[in-house]
């Protein structure tokens, strides 16, 4: 019943782990070879496979978990995909329908556990509710801003039969997709950046999952408005391009920083605005006279910034209703782009390379020159995450995965596993501090068995880098617990696992390393042992505004 | 801010389910807002109920608390009633220990028991008539009171 719904939805992999609770799903598993079951090694470890195949083919990931433990190792992989909007069926078994309460063997509230990071969830008491709710997850999780749904079936209701039914319509009232577009002030918007003296546009997430990047790009052209992207919006404008204003945000470039600051027109699409956005928001973009906000979710208008002109739409639709009416751009746009340049000049991206310890900017420069816009990389959260974010330029959507609002250490080698999943046939690179990598490193033994072609880039600088980092600049220099010199030997542990692995401490070991890692077919490690002061620049201080930005010291 | 500013008196029409009431009354904690009074009863379509919630936003956008209830499946309509010329009404019914009350039933409030342990009554009216009717009620040596959460329609002229 369930996987005959799961058939009908066109599911390909499921990412699971079996327990009592949802062995009966499990029973039926080898009748339906179509779907194609990922036995991972932590539900966790599932989550996050589900979300990276998911940002990577855009459909929706699943995923399967017994009751209790099973579905509370879900919890940080769903409210990763929540943060991120990353569509996804969590389906987890509970106990029977009869022991609801009783506070039976591996009983969990999970629909009270997930709550707060599903988009929707049901528990399913009935065989008769069934393929309805499955039918309406799938619905819900892949429409409007998409997300996680949950579906929470008792054991008994899974051993139930039923006669499939016809789907009927769709009858959801109080999920109205298109209830609340606004697009009445998409002429005035698109004027008000044309005719601004120093506009700039900010693009998030939300332009990648509407594929609005063609979109965008012809707005700006048209509008004359240099383009920044949020860290999840990375690959939503391109880099190389001459209005690209690379990131935005409280480790942004300069250039982007000043821009924003000194911006009198700013356009916010597809966005949350968050704190990591805005730093200090008091000090947000001062000199704006008008701030637009584009976004399909109508609760983000005023909730972090009071937007001037709304338009509550997918971006995509907003964009191509405002590029029609922009009309006569300011006559100081001129001025403008060059004080950019001068900014870009002023405040080039930067880092040491003459301490004699091998640089991560250095292995990340040498990865692009291999991968160009071919490859998918998917960072882990840290110092790792941001410079993967900073070093590379890519140029389109659907490049660069991470754990951008939920910071989920450990996201990267799990998340890269379902990007191949989801990609077969992209080059899949995995960037990962030894802090998150180890926190799912048992999933290695996924990639073996499957033989999946990624390779793991460690940047391994025996800390928690980005936590040093603040300890040393905005924690009186305490270097309290972020100490990880007790590590397991990397090239030891990846061949326990059952995969090749090198050592990198030289810059000119760099080269060689990659190369073995590009004839390898499946899996590799390279362990490079990086600076261990290395640090993310530009940062903004705890608590500043974006003026304030901090730059790497000329060494 | 000031307090009174800061709530929202809000009518949601709600669809029945095992979960509804406390993904409400979570979504609500979690954004850091809080519940004043809360009311629910069925409404005039079946399996759907109307709750009249009175909720401080907190340090949220005081819009905030209307759009994320918008953003519940299970939640199929929010209207904001604040400052609307609305019909509002609570409940209050009390135990008093005298055997007569005509005060009270002066007040408008109506007996539902009397005996020698003393007397039950009930009154309705809006928020504030029923404050001063409770202040009352303690000038009848009160036993024990039970008060609703307002609920509100709005008001057709």
């Amino acid at each position: 019943m369930i996987l005959e719904a799961l058939e009908r939805e066109g599911v390909e992999y499921i990412f699971g782990y079996p327990g009592g609770a949802n062995l009966p799903i499990y029973q039926h598993l080898p009748e339906h070879p179509e779907l194609k079951h990922i036995l991972v090694r932590h539900e966790q470890g599932a989550a996050h496979m589900a979300d990276g195949y998911a940002r990577a083919c855009g459909k929706p990931g699943v995923v399967f978990a017994t009751s209790g433990p099973g579905a509370l190792n879900l919890v940080t992989g769903l409210a990763t995909a929540y943060m991120d909007s990353v569509p996804m069926i969590a389906i987890t078994g509970q106990v029977a329908s009869t022991q609801v309460g009783r506070d039976a063997f591996q009983e969990t509230d999970v629909i009270g556990a997930t709550s707060s990071v599903t988009k929707h969830s049901y528990l399913v008491t009935s065989i008769e509710q069934l393929p309805r709710v499955i039918h309406e997850a799938f619905h819900i999780a892949t429409t409007g801003r998409p997300g996680p749904v949950l579906i929470d079936i008792c054991k008994d209701v899974q051993q139930a039969n039923a006669e499939p039914v016809n789907l009927e319509r769709l009858d959801i009232p109080g999920y109205q997709l298109n209830g609340h577009v606004d697009l009445d002030r998409a002429g005035e918007a698109a004027r008000a950046v044309a005719n601004a003296e120093r506009p700039v546009i900010l693009a998030g997430h939300g332009v990648i999952l509407s594929h609005a990047e063609a979109e965008l790009r012809e707005f700006a052209e048209k509008a004359g408005a240099p383009v920044g992207t949020t860290l999840l919006g990375v690959g939503a404008f391109p880099v190389n391009h001459p209005l690209s204003l690379h990131m935005t945000g409280f480790m942004g470039t300069g250039w982007n920083l000043k821009a924003v600051q000194n911006a009198d027109v700013l356009m916010m699409v597809g966005m949350r605005v968050d704190d990591r956005v805005t730093a200090r928001l008091a000090d947000f973009a001062p000199k704006v006279k008008t701030f637009i906000h584009i976004d399909i979710d109508g609760s983000e208008m005023g909730k972090n910034v009071r937007p001037h002109i709304e338009l509550v739409a997918d971006a995509k639709n907003a964009l191509e209703a405002m590029t029609p009416q922009i009309g006569e751009l300011h006559e100081g746009r001129g001025r403008w782009f060059s004080q950019i340049d001068a900014w870009r000049e002023e405040h080039p991206l930067k880092y040491t390379h003459s301490n004699g310890h091998l640089q991560p900017q250095d292995v990340l420069i040498d990865m692009y020159k291999r991968c160009r816009n071919e490859a998918i990389v998917v960072a882990d959260v840290g110092q790792n995450q941001i410079w993967a974010a900073l070093w590379w330029n890519y140029d389109r959507p659907g490049l660069f995965l991470n754990s951008g609002g939920s910071g989920t250490m450990g996201f990267a080698l799990p998340a890269a596993i379902g990007a191949k999943f989801g990609r077969p046939d992209a080059a899949v690179w995995c960037v990962a501090g030894e802090g998150g990598f180890v926190m799912t490193a048992q999933e290695l033994s996924v990639a073996v068995e499957h033989q999946l072609d990624i390779k793991i880039v460690l940047l391994n600088n025996f800390s928690l880098g980005m936590v040093r980092q603040f300890q040393d600049d905005f924690y009186g220099g305490v270097r309290s617990q972020s100490d990880l010199s007790h590590m397991p030997d990397f090239v030891k542990l990846a061949d326990a696992y059952g995969l090749p692995a090198v050592r990198v401490d030289r810059f000119e070991e760099i080269g060689p390393a990659m190369d073995a890692a590009e004839r390898t077919k499946g899996p590799f490690l390279i362990d490079f042992r990086i600076d261990p002061e290395a640090n993310v620049y530009p940062i903004v201080p705890l608590g500043k505004g974006l003026n304030d930005f901090w730059e790497a010291p000329d060494k | 801010m000031s307090d009174q500013e800061r709530v929202r008196v809000l009518s949601v029409l709600v669809e029945d389910g095992a979960n509804t009431l406390s993904k409400v009354s979570g979504l609500i904690r979690r954004r850091g807002f809080h519940v004043r009074s809360i009311s629910v009863g069925p409404s005039r379509v079946v399996g759907r109920s109307r709750m009249t919630l009175t909720v401080d936003s907190g340090h949220a956008e005081v819009d905030q608390v209307r759009k994320q209830l918008e953003r519940l499946v299970e939640v199929v309509e929010v209207e904001d009633v604040t400052g609307q010329y609305v019909h509002s009404r609570e409940l209050v019914v009390a135990k008093v220990a005298a055997s007569e009350v005509p005060g009270l039933v002066e007040r408008g409030a109506k007996v539902l028991e009397t005996g020698p342990d003393g007397t039950t009554v009930e009154f309705a009216g809006e928020g504030k008539d029923v404050g001063d009717f409770i202040n009352e009620l303690f000038q009848h040596g009160v036993l024990d009171v039970a008060r609703s959460g307002p609920v509100v329609m709005r008001r057709t002229a």
